[in-house]
């Protein structure tokens, strides 16, 4: 079986470095479809295991206006990766977990890589790796893409990762009762079509209507979710 | 239900990461702060910022007009001796030279040296790192007013060239958004409008010149972010958010002498290209129309017979056939106003065409001269690109519309006021 992984980051996070440690030579480069930005895919075997590596664009959000960020986001729900690794810039920490955590919202099988571990360890940064890792739910490895440092624990991580042994508590990033109520209410009303909710993660969706993301109204528009569409005062 | 959005969310996901790292990460020497984290917290202040913003501009158009005044004297005597070569202009062809080239496309040479300085104190602000800084200061301000963050880039750009400036709102990536900063790009400050500011606001202003020009790129950002949220509100295919941006700020740097002066060369360059040929050319037509019927006097020459035409449009502002024309040609490119006041004033000399200003308008109508100026077309080459860039003539015919209507709202609420003022 051969394990799918998507890199994800925020742009000049490493995320090229880490690809090419991980793929060595073994990579190409084509276009995602329909679209001219550069899709890079390679292979890499280790532990004999194989594994698929795509790289995704650098994207610093989710949100449905630009091409990049829509292409990462339906890569990951549409062709659902075995394990995909969210490359974090460790000196700028701060910024970069805001995609790990719409990241975690997606549902995705995650892991994320704390790359730059020298840069931030000069900006004076110590982190509890295993707490961070308790509480985003999900591994996390430090990494030094330029020197390789961390990246055979990380293809660790992806092969434990893909084979379903991860056994960390599921984490759901909480918005606080007045969110959490409008969003369990939309969450129920799209439970009620299966159909919808096995193809999106129901939460994610909830979210993305409240924010008034206009791809996911489209998809409940198709899906005919009218009630739905209502709460948030969606008129057509 | 209440005010939720994209921004309830982003801020309560800021608030979590917030309360991860407390719990996951420590920071040894935390409180020492770098030469770059201290002037960031002044100059990415919420309440100091935007000031600090509009002093160091309105610093920038001191130096730009201080600076370069003693250069344009220098050129524009140059000119006049120049244009003197031949004695008095009595045949068609002296009265070409000195009259059309020396007298029109001479004098707005001169204005080569404000445009030059006005570069030069931008680079540096640029190389130092402060615009990302400004745009990072503005991007809070427009974003509550429609715009998106990554608008005020296209803005910036705005101050040197419009055309540009909207070939550069590629970068946007909403559809809207894009279309907004479009059609609003115009209304920021090109540098082709500075000599008409230069030559009005040193005609009535006098020391205080250098302040009226700045408030003139003051005003026109102000309409161009007041437009875009109208924009926003009253146009159904407008509406809703502007996606939220996140940009990352460069390092702070000693700007560098030798990027600082290519700078300033490259954009003396492209003012050269452009009075080498569409200046040349306005100089020519102007000079013609304004000679010929060859003997007859100015008010019946060919310039005089359009000017009383159009007169009666302007003149409720207070221009007469002179500014009328100049407005009209200006849609060629906004130097060929300041180009026409030299030939129709045709008395060569800064000096002398600033007192001819001074007798054809009052500080009032300098003042709304200036804000018509501004406001009331793109120029020809600016409205192809919003053509090409929008696809679409209807926009490009809607910009037209809603800027020469807000031209002359603006205009007419400065004579208006002017007036009460003065006591007129």
């Amino acid at each position: 079986m051969i394990i799918k992984v998507a890199l994800i980051g925020n742009p000049n996070v490493g995320k090229t470095a880490i690809f090419n440690a991980l793929t060595g030579s073994r990579q190409h480069v084509g276009n995602w479809p329909g679209v001219t930005v550069e899709k890079k895919e390679g292979r890499c075997t280790h532990r004999g295991a194989e594994m698929e590596v795509v790289d995704l664009p650098g994207i610093y959000s989710l949100t449905a206006s630009s091409i990049d960020e829509r292409i990462a986001r339906n890569y990951i729900i549409k062709e659902r990766p075995d394990v995909v690794v969210d490359i974090v810039d460790a000196s700028n920490i701060e910024r970069n977990l805001y995609l790990t955590l719409l990241l975690l919202e997606l549902e995705a099988n995650l892991i994320v890589a704390l790359n730059m571990m020298d840069i931030a360890a000069s900006k004076g940064y110590e982190f509890d790796t295993e707490k961070l890792s308790l509480l985003l739910g999900v591994p996390v490895i430090p990494t030094v893409a330029t020197t390789h440092f961390g990246i055979r624990e990380l293809k660790d991580a992806i092969i434990e990762a893909a084979s379903g042994k991860n056994k960390r508590r599921k984490v759901t990033i909480g918005y606080g009762e007045d969110l959490e109520t409008e969003i369990r209410r939309i969450e129920e009303m799209i439970m009620e079509d299966p159909h919808l909710s096995g193809t999106y993660p129901p939460r994610w969706l909830a979210i993305k209507i409240l924010e008034r993301d206009e791809e996911v109204i489209g998809i409940l528009e198709r899906y005919q979710k009218k009630d739905v569409l209502e709460v948030v005062g969606w008129e057509k | 239900m209440g005010e939720i959005d994209a921004d309830t969310f982003a801020d309560r996901r800021y608030r979590t990461i917030e309360e991860i790292l407390k719990a996951s990460l420590r920071v040894r020497g935390r409180g020492e702060l770098t030469i770059s984290d201290m002037l960031d917290r002044v100059f990415l202040n919420r309440v100091l910022g935007i000031p600090i913003f509009l002093i160091l501009m309105w610093a920038t158009f001191q130096f730009a007009f201080a600076v370069s005044e003693p250069f344009m004297v220098m050129l524009e005597r140059a000119f006049g001796w120049l244009g003197g070569l031949f004695g008095e202009a009595e045949t068609p062809l002296v009265s070409f030279w000195s009259d059309g080239i020396c007298g029109g496309l001479g004098f707005v040479m001169v204005f080569i040296f404000p445009i030059m300085f006005l570069f030069l104190a931008l680079a540096i602000l640029e190389d130092s790192g402060y615009l990302p800084r400004a745009a990072f200061v503005m991007d809070r301000l427009m974003y509550r007013c429609g715009l998106h963050g990554r608008s005020f880039i296209p803005l910036l750009m705005g101050f040197g060239c419009n055309l540009p400036a909207i070939m550069a709102t590629r970068t946007i990536g909403d559809e809207r958004d894009r279309l907004i900063t479009i059609l609003v790009n115009p209304l920021i400050s090109c540098s082709a409008r500075l000599p008409v500011y230069v030559l009005i606001a040193g005609a009535f202003f006098g020391a205080h010149a250098g302040t009226a020009i700045f408030l003139m790129y003051v005003l026109g950002i102000v309409l161009a972010i007041m437009m875009a949220l109208l924009f926003r509100r009253v146009i159904p295919g407008l509406k809703g958010r502007p996606s939220p941006f996140l940009m990352e700020l460069p390092p702070y740097r000693r700007p560098t002498g030798r990027s600082i002066l290519l700078h300033m060369w490259s954009r003396a360059v492209v003012f050269l290209r452009k009075a080498g040929t569409i200046l040349l050319g306005g100089a020519i037509i102007l000079w013609f129309m304004s000679s010929f019927p060859w003997g007859a006097d100015l008010g019946s020459s060919y310039a005089g017979m359009l000017g009383h035409l159009i007169e009666p449009i302007v003149r409720p502002l207070g221009f007469d056939w002179m500014g009328a024309v100049a407005l009209f040609f200006g849609f060629l490119a906004k130097e060929i106003v300041v180009e026409t006041f030299g030939i129709l004033y045709g008395v060569g000399g800064e000096d002398e065409i600033m007192a001819a200003v001074a007798g054809h308008m009052t500080p009032v109508t300098g003042l709304a001269f200036m804000v018509f100026t501004l406001i009331y077309l793109p120029c020809l080459a600016t409205l192809g690109t919003v053509r090409a860039e929008t696809g679409s003539w209807k926009w490009t015919g809607f910009m037209v519309l809603y800027q020469l209507l807000l031209a002359y709202t603006v205009a007419g609420i400065v004579v208006i006021t002017g007036n009460l003022v003065m006591g007129v």
